[in-house]
């Protein structure tokens, strides 16, 4: 994992919450950039950093959940650990349902709060890799014919090549052929790996 | 000619009074009488007369011959008793008379024989002149001689046998030898009864005969005779003086009536001798000029008593009729409203009757015509009339006729029992508007109605039919009609239904007294008991009195003064352990005291138990509000705190990485401790709202009070970004107040605002909590620049749970509201919506400030 790409965003209203909250992470070496409100966050977020959002729930003006909100439907997927005040867990419970990442509640533990972090940088790094793969696997079934697409869907079916000649009226061998260079294409060593990435697509369309 | 005589005699009879109308006519009709009839009658008198006279000198003449034929019979009579005596029978029996014997008749001349009795003195009859005893031959044996005269020639030795028989006796009259005889014979026997032969009796016949023979009846005016029809000659009349024996009849016909009838019995005699009566034609006349001078003066009688009579009777009618017209005039000035009748002029009563009468009949007429105008108009109007009473009556009229089927229906009939008119018309009452059960009752109400003099009988209670089947009480009235042609029935009927549940509703009144689960009593104005209900039963055990009793001394004292002030009080009493609240009820003229008693127990206690639970509410309120207050201060705690932590591991990772350079390391703490300061600040300020609950009045400063409850929403009105206005009044505003409670009021209202502001843009917040004192009162209010409330929520904004805001109770204002009037104080609100609100407080001034206030 590298640190130095990956930024710790911390959003709260309290000055001195937030200096103290970047005094504790940057003692683990992990970037941070402190705002004091969400308007203010946004102002400066580039959309696409790697990193996690640290956000307190009670602020004047936009608020904690008002901005993961608005994140959410702006499809910026950067993972949100939502800070809440001693009894606000109605509050912790509709952000966990809203998508957050975590909570946790002040005050908090160190331990817990890294913990909390990388957690969330984590996951953002599996996200970003994740979603790397699927616009690889894109761009490779872009460069197939639609003969070889209907090949390749029927293949990762798992029917015979017999199978798949009859249901195309075309020969085995020219079946043989299409398959031969679908995997050629899709740079897949096995047939299992065809089959991920078929699904890896799947996911992708069903997502967008 | 008869038209104008006409006139002129009705003008002459109009002025001729009636009885003088009536005396000339009763003497021209009596005169008329006199005149026609004398000579009609007169002379069919006359006839009348001599038919009645033939007819009388008739039976004179019979009655003569009767007579005569009697006197006859006497001797044939008298002849056979001599013939059958027994001295002639004992005479005859030693006597035997041959046929062809020669004898000489034996004569008795000097003396009567022994066989001879003198039966005709005896009889009052002539004595005869012979008497024979002759054989059954005819030949003459014996004879006796009253006088010297000789025994006819004819007679002297033979009889002829036509003078005699064997079977019968017999009388004839016989001309012997020119003399008349009267000859009985009759046959004789011996006393063995052997037939001896004939005993003969002559008598001759003359005047003395004649005579004796009308045995002195008066022979002046009529003379009897025999005659010889044949020779239409006198034989012997019994006056030979005027009617001398031989001569002929035809000489006395001018001077007599003369009757001949022919003799019965005399059949066998030879000559035709009929018997005559003579009547004297002097006597006849005299006779009929007396009956026709009788006559005539009776007819004259006749003719006066008619004229009288007539006259009479007419003059007694024009006096009654006099009278009646007077009666009529009466009669028609009065009620007939003549101006002038005119029968007071006199004339012709008969005449004047006529025309009055004519008169009367036209007036009658019209009055007639005008009574059955008039009679018409008011028939119409009293049909208009009972039309207008059918349709505008509030009760049902239908009438039935006698079979009852519905002849006339109402309006109100048809509402109450939901029936067109004409489809009621000609049905049967019973069977369309009486349910089944109720038939039977309502014909013994229609026969009770038969009884016309029990009026009330026809009346009663009864359940009818509405068409939609629903049943309606009612009251019935059945009144009969007898019409000419027969009987029907109006029925009056009346809906009943609300006088039914008005009275079921009085009734239930009624016992509301008595069923009441409070005591209800009424005592006299001596004090007496006179009604208990059965609720009062504690009362009257703790009183010790019954119904009829008077009440104990301090009860009956306050019932007096209750009557004598007119006015109710209330009193309470405790007894079996309740508490009884009495109130006196005077009823001033029935001079009665009603007491309402109510166990108040119940009440006492709840009054009580809401007072503890709304000082509970009040605390359990306040405690929400800290509490709000409170987990804003924690939350604020948390911040430092957390910032502490922060600060304290980030120094502790550095040191341990040993990455931490001086410098940085001696900021982190300085923070450190910046932070703890701050936290210590805040839990300052929460022990000072929690810390002061003294629960009880104290004299405070107004302008304290609202500057501390500042401090305690700090925090918030931070996170709001906001400055809380403070415009307080320039001197301290005493009040006397419990100071926790009255902090919790304002805390209340800040709080409520904060939330309101919350809804408005930042730049838009404002807020002011102003004190001031106003009219002698200390105000308080707390006004923001909120979305306002909504002018129809204002009224009930503090009732209890009335409530905007998610979660909340709707406590809030309500016990703001209670606190602030426990303080003597009122609460209210102001809103412009769009603009915001103003909440005010006023509270009485503390009495030492309003004292130290007056000299300033």
């Amino acid at each position: 994992m590298n640190h130095s790409e990956t930024t710790v965003f911390v959003v709260d209203d309290d000055q001195a919450m937030r200096t103290s909250l970047q005094w504790l992470i940057e003692s683990t070496g992990m970037s941070v950039e402190t705002y004091a409100s969400a308007d203010d966050f946004l102002a400066h977020y580039v959309p696409g950093r790697a990193g996690c959002l640290l956000l307190d729930v009670r602020m004047p003006g936009m608020s904690g959940l008002d901005l993961q909100g608005y994140l959410a439907r702006e499809n910026y997927r950067v993972p949100v650990i939502i800070i809440t005040g001693h009894g606000d867990v109605a509050m912790a419970v509709k952000a966990m349902k809203a998508g957050a990442a975590d909570f946790i509640e002040k005050p908090f533990d160190d331990e817990d709060l890294l913990r909390s972090i990388r957690n969330a940088l984590a996951f953002d790094a599996r996200q970003r890799a994740s979603r790397e793969a699927c616009a690889e696997v894109a761009v490779r079934l872009a460069e197939l014919t639609p003969r070889e697409h209907e090949v390749m869907a029927m293949v990762t079916e798992g029917r015979a090549n017999k199978e798949i000649a009859a249901a195309l009226g075309v020969s085995a061998k020219t079946v043989e052929a299409h398959r031969a260079r679908v995997m050629e294409k899709m740079r897949a060593g096995s047939l299992a790996e065809l089959v991920r990435m078929a699904l890896l697509a799947e996911r992708e369309l069903s997502a967008d | 000619m008869r038209i104008t005589i006409k006139p002129l005699l009705f003008r002459l009879l109009r002025r001729v009074p009636m009885p003088l109308i009536a005396i000339g006519v009763g003497l021209t009709a009596g005169l008329a009488v006199w005149l026609v009839l004398d000579q009609i009658q007169s002379r069919q008198v006359g006839k009348i007369f001599g038919q009645e006279l033939e007819a009388q000198l008739e039976l004179r003449a019979r009655e003569s011959l009767v007579r005569f034929e009697r006197y006859l019979a006497s001797y044939s009579a008298t002849t056979r008793l001599l013939a059958n005596s027994q001295r002639l029978s004992e005479y005859l029996e030693p006597l035997f008379w041959s046929r062809d014997q020669t004898f000489e008749p034996l004569i008795y001349r000097e003396f009567r024989p022994h066989w001879l009795p003198d039966f005709f003195a005896r009889d009052a009859l002539l004595g005869p002149s012979h008497v024979l005893l002759t054989d059954p031959w005819g030949q003459v044996r014996e004879i006796f001689q009253s006088s010297d005269a000789r025994l006819p020639a004819a007679l002297a030795t033979q009889v002829p046998e036509s003078l005699y028989s064997e079977r019968t006796s017999r009388a004839l009259i016989e001309r012997v030898d020119g003399r008349l005889y009267l000859i009985a014979s009759d046959a004789t026997a011996d006393a063995a009864g052997y037939a001896m032969g004939y005993l003969l009796v002559l008598v001759p016949i003359d005047e003395a005969f004649l005579a004796a023979s009308q045995r002195g009846v008066d022979v002046g005016r009529a003379a009897v005779a025999l005659i010889d029809a044949s020779d239409q000659e006198i034989l012997v009349s019994i006056n030979a003086e005027a009617l001398p024996s031989g001569t002929r009849l035809e000489r006395w016909r001018s001077t007599y009536v003369i009757t001949s009838q022919p003799l019965l019995e005399q059949e066998g005699s030879g000559s035709d001798v009929r018997f005559a009566t003579f009547v004297s034609q002097a006597v006849v006349e005299k006779m009929s000029r007396h009956v026709r001078l009788f006559e005539r003066r009776q007819r004259g009688i006749a003719a006066l008593v008619f004229i009288l009579v007539f006259t009479a009777v007419i003059y007694l009618v024009s006096v009654r009729l006099n009278k009646v017209l007077r009666r009529m005039t009466r009669f028609s000035t009065r009620a007939l409203g003549f101006a002038e009748p005119g029968f007071n002029r006199g004339g012709n009563q008969l005449v004047l009757l006529e025309e009055w009468i004519q008169h009367f009949t036209q007036l009658v007429l019209a009055a007639r015509e005008e009574m059955s105008r008039r009679h018409q108009a008011e028939m119409r109007q009293s049909e208009a009339l009972k039309a207008a009473m059918m349709e505008a009556s509030l009760d049902a009229v239908v009438t039935l006729d006698q079979r009852g089927r519905v002849i006339e229906f109402n309006p109100a009939a048809e509402h109450l029992l939901g029936l067109r008119r004409e489809a009621a018309l000609g049905r049967v009452f019973t069977e369309q508007c009486v349910p089944e059960a109720a038939r039977g009752r309502f014909r013994h109400l229609l026969d009770r109605s038969q009884h016309a003099h029990r009026v009330s009988e026809g009346r009663g209670e009864l359940v009818a039919r509405h068409s939609s089947g629903a049943e309606v009480p009612v009251e019935l009235s059945i009144v009969p009609i007898d019409l000419e042609s027969e009987r029907v029935h109006t029925l009056y009927i009346h809906d009943i239904t609300e006088r039914k549940r008005a009275e079921q509703e009085i009734k239930g009144l009624a016992r509301f007294a008595s069923e009441s689960p409070s005591p209800i009593l009424r005592v006299t104005a001596a004090g007496v008991l006179v009604y208990a209900n059965s609720a009062s039963r504690t009362l009257l055990v703790v009183w010790g009195c019954a119904p009829g009793e008077p009440l104990p001394a301090p009860w009956r004292e306050r019932v007096v003064s209750a009557l004598a002030s007119g006015e109710q009080h209330e009193e309470e009493l405790e007894a079996g352990g309740q508490l009884y609240s009495l109130l006196f009820a005077p009823i001033a003229d029935l001079g009665y005291v009603n007491i309402y008693a109510r166990d108040i127990t119940a009440v006492r206690r709840a009054e009580q138990e809401a007072r503890q639970h709304q000082a509970e509410l009040v605390h359990v309120c306040r405690l929400s509000t800290l509490g709000e207050v409170a987990t804003g201060m924690a939350h604020e705690l948390n911040q430092p705190l957390s910032a502490i932590v922060n600060y304290a591991n980030g120094c502790i990772r550095r040191l341990q990485s040993g990455a931490g350079e001086p410098e940085a390391l001696i900021g982190a703490l300085n923070q450190v401790s910046l932070q703890a300061r701050r936290a210590s600040d805040i839990i300052r300020h929460l022990r000072a709202l929690v810390g002061k609950q003294p629960p009880v009045r104290a004299q405070v400063d107004l302008n304290h009070l609202a500057r501390e409850v500042c401090s305690f929403i700090e925090f918030d009105t931070h996170r709001l970004d906001l400055q809380i206005a403070l415009d307080l009044g320039p001197d301290a505003i005493p009040v006397l107040v419990d100071l926790v409670q009255l902090e919790q009021v304002v805390l209340n209202l800040l709080r409520n605002a904060l939330d309101a502001l919350e809804e408005v843009a930042p730049e838009r917040r404002r807020l002011v909590l102003r004190t001031a004192v106003l009219e002698g009162e200390a105000r308080v209010s707390v006004e923001d620049s909120g979305p306002g409330i909504p002018a129809e929520r204002l009224p009930t904004l503090f009732d209890a749970f009335v409530t905007t805001k998610e979660g909340g109770m709707g406590m809030g204002l309500a016990i703001s509201q209670t606190i602030v009037e426990n303080h003597e104080g009122r609460i209210w609100a102001e809103s412009t919506p769009g603009c915001g609100s103003i909440f005010h407080i006023a509270l009485p001034l503390a009495a030492s400030a309003q004292t130290t206030e007056a000299p300033s």
